[in-house]
């Protein structure tokens, strides 16, 4: 199901992303933002998907997707605002945002998120031991 | 670029050389078949894996030409460098793991050949190696050309070889890259990739550290910027300065184009044990981090520096690096990042030759229908030529090759990026669809990228996007949208045409 999802998302929001960009728009620089920042999360399920589900993976995906998300909304809401809007940490918000939010923060979520689920939706001992039983490495051929 | 020729820069930078060739001698008696001198023998552990990794992606851009950017553009540019805190774990998790199942069950050394794993199709995985022919033959020609203005300055050379100085500095850090990269292949590639990350990071850190102190810190520093007048809040702005499909565009290349950077995906199938991959985003993220630091420290003390008149306004915003490091950095700190940038070019620049030479040796031979025998050898002779090539075309068309240097990342992604990250999770992709794509993106992306840059033909038109959209970022998508077309028109029942063992690794 969250494979299906991610392929249809990617499938129609590709065509979008290009029309965005072809044609300059009211509400474009908004859909444009919105589009390509859930893009990459559409990948990550999209490869995530193990036999047929997420498992633990759904919650912290979606929340990555709706964090990012926020992220980017807040940073084009503070546009032109960088000396009106607050401070944090030494920068203005939009910046604080950029710095904290979309660099430094997702690394953590992301990484560790795959290492804990790797047990049981990267690669198992045993799938991996099967895999080289039943096809022993041979030459690459094509057509 | 200012002149670097003090004692101790100069001396590093030859201490680092002379390191870097002794692992390369070293190397050699470890290559003894095509094997070794493609992926190493597939016999790497998780930290060479993600430092070789590392490296690899990041070039002299990263020290240099990023620094620049930011100083034109302001806080808008880091939208190229801030995903890499989380294109490890997408790189994982979309490709990495099957890439390497693959040469499980395959011998599988380049990207095209798991191209032709996958599709079946030698039409594919030929695009698939011009693509990546195109690509590294430029990126490695500015590469090069890098290098060559880098050890001019160094060493002073025009001092003593007046106009033929860019071309003696080019042929001695040719030198040295290909001694190491001809004799040793991907083992000794791998091994001075991890000299040259743990340089990268050990200096990227220093520096941060000073650039932060020689503004009294973050916060100062953005004020200063924010107070000026040369460049005002709106430098601060992430998407305030530029337009926001300039800003957002970058974020789309260089988050999602990651999937398609051959530099990057080789290097998984050196990994010794796929399930050490658990570990390798969060290795990667944590260093790729580290690593951005000096382009985020030196990005933003520089225009404060500037604002508070302790600087002297850049007259070419590529030399916010070097006039950072000359004024503002211990002169032993100074040489290690001059070093640690010439091992960010070479350590890119012999992933590159690499993986040209397969293209050449093994993947466009492959897609014809034919096999070289002694690989191991051809290889070995591609090596040369391709950056002889490279070193030629950087010397006799300087401009031209700046120019298609840019164009590799975006080239690589819009050509490779669908095929291989839908194609490798979704069992529907045509082979068609794959062509199709493949096609697409590096005809769209070239064309694009050239008309929007050029100034060779006066009588060819401008390029015709609205303002400050990425012509990479066009062909990214344009080559996505082809792909999803061509496979619902060409329709086909899932795993029609793959392979049991390729079939199996989709499944994991």
């Amino acid at each position: 199901m969250a494979k299906r999802l991610s392929l249809l998302y990617l499938a129609a929001s590709s065509p979008l992303i290009l029309l965005s960009l072809l044609v300059a728009a009211p509400m474009g620089d908004m859909l444009f933002a919105v589009l390509v920042v859930a893009f990459p999360v559409a990948l990550i399920v999209l490869g995530a998907e193990h036999r047929g589900g997420l498992g633990p993976l759904r919650v912290p995906l979606f929340v990555l997707l709706v964090y990012l998300e926020a992220c980017v909304v807040a940073m084009l809401l503070l546009r032109g605002q960088v000396t009106e809007a607050p401070w944090v940490g030494g920068l203005p918000l939009a910046t604080a945002i950029q710095l904290y939010g979309v660099f430094l923060a997702p690394m953590v979520f992301v990484a560790l998120f795959y290492a804990l689920t790797f047990e049981r939706f990267g690669l198992r001992r045993e799938d991996l031991d099967e895999l080289r039983r039943r096809f022993p490495r041979r030459e690459n051929g094509g057509e | 670029m200012p002149l670097l020729d003090r004692p101790v820069v100069a001396a590093t930078a030859l201490v680092y050389m002379a390191f870097v060739l002794m692992i390369g001698v070293w190397a050699v008696r470890r290559t003894k078949s095509s094997r070794d001198f493609f992926i190493a023998g597939q016999g790497i552990g998780l930290l060479v894996t993600t430092l070789a990794t590392m490296s690899s992606i990041f070039s002299g851009f990263l020290f240099l030409g990023g620094p620049g950017l930011t100083y034109r553009m302001g806080m808008a540019s880091f939208f190229i460098s801030f995903p890499v805190s989380f294109t490890a774990g997408l790189l994982c998790w979309t490709v990495a793991k099957r890439l390497r199942l693959l040469s499980e069950v395959r011998e599988v050394y380049t990207v095209p050949d798991a191209i032709l794993c996958r599709y079946r199709s030698r039409l594919a995985s030929g695009l698939a190696a011009v693509a990546v022919v195109v690509g590294t033959v430029a990126y490695l020609g500015a590469q090069l050309q890098a290098m060559g203005i880098l050890i001019e300055a160094i060493f002073g050379t025009r001092e003593h070889f007046g106009e033929y100085s860019l071309a003696v500095a080019m042929a001695a850090g040719l030198v040295v890259v290909l001694a190491y990269a001809v004799a040793g292949g991907m083992v000794a590639g791998v091994y001075t990739d991890v000299f040259q990350g743990a340089l990268m990071v050990v200096a990227a850190v220093a520096v941060f550290y000073y650039a932060l102190e020689s503004g009294d810190g973050l916060g100062s520093i953005a004020r200063r910027i924010a107070a000026s007048e040369s460049f005002g809040p709106g430098f601060l702005d992430p998407l305030g300065h530029v337009p926001v499909a300039t800003a957002l565009g970058f974020f789309f290349v260089f988050a999602v184009g990651a999937l398609g950077q051959p530099q990057t995906l080789h290097k998984f199938y050196m990994l010794d044990d796929p399930r050490k991959l658990k570990w390798l985003p969060l290795v990667l993220g944590v260093t790729q981090t580290l690593v951005v630091l000096i382009w985020l420290g030196i990005g933003l003390a520089v225009p404060a520096l500037v604002a508070e008149g302790r600087l002297a306004p850049l007259g070419n915003p590529d030399e916010a690096a070097p006039a950072f490091l000359l004024h503002f950095a211990p002169q032993v700190l100074a040489g290690l990042v001059f070093a640690g940038i010439l091992a960010a070019i070479m350590s890119t620049a012999d992933s590159f030759v690499n993986i040209a030479s397969a293209a050449l040796v093994r993947d466009l031979p492959r897609a014809l229908g034919r096999e070289v025998h002694r690989e191991l050898y051809w290889g070995r002779v591609a090596v040369v030529g391709v950056a002889v090539a490279a070193a030629v075309f950087a010397l006799a068309y300087g401009d031209l090759i700046a120019l298609l240097g840019t164009f590799a990342y975006g080239t690589f992604a819009a050509a490779l990026t669908p095929a291989v990250a839908v194609g490798l999770n979704w069992r529907r992709v045509t082979a068609a669809a794959a062509v199709a794509s493949i096609a697409t993106g590096m005809a769209v992306n070239l064309t694009l990228e050239f008309l929007a840059k050029q100034t060779f033909l006066p009588a060819l038109p401008k390029l015709p996007l609205p303002a400050g959209v990425l012509p990479s970022a066009v062909s990214l998508a344009a080559s996505f949208t082809v792909l999803f077309v061509v496979t619902w028109w060409t329709g086909k029942d899932e795993g029609d045409d793959l392979d049991d063992d390729v079939a199996a690794v989709m499944e994991l």
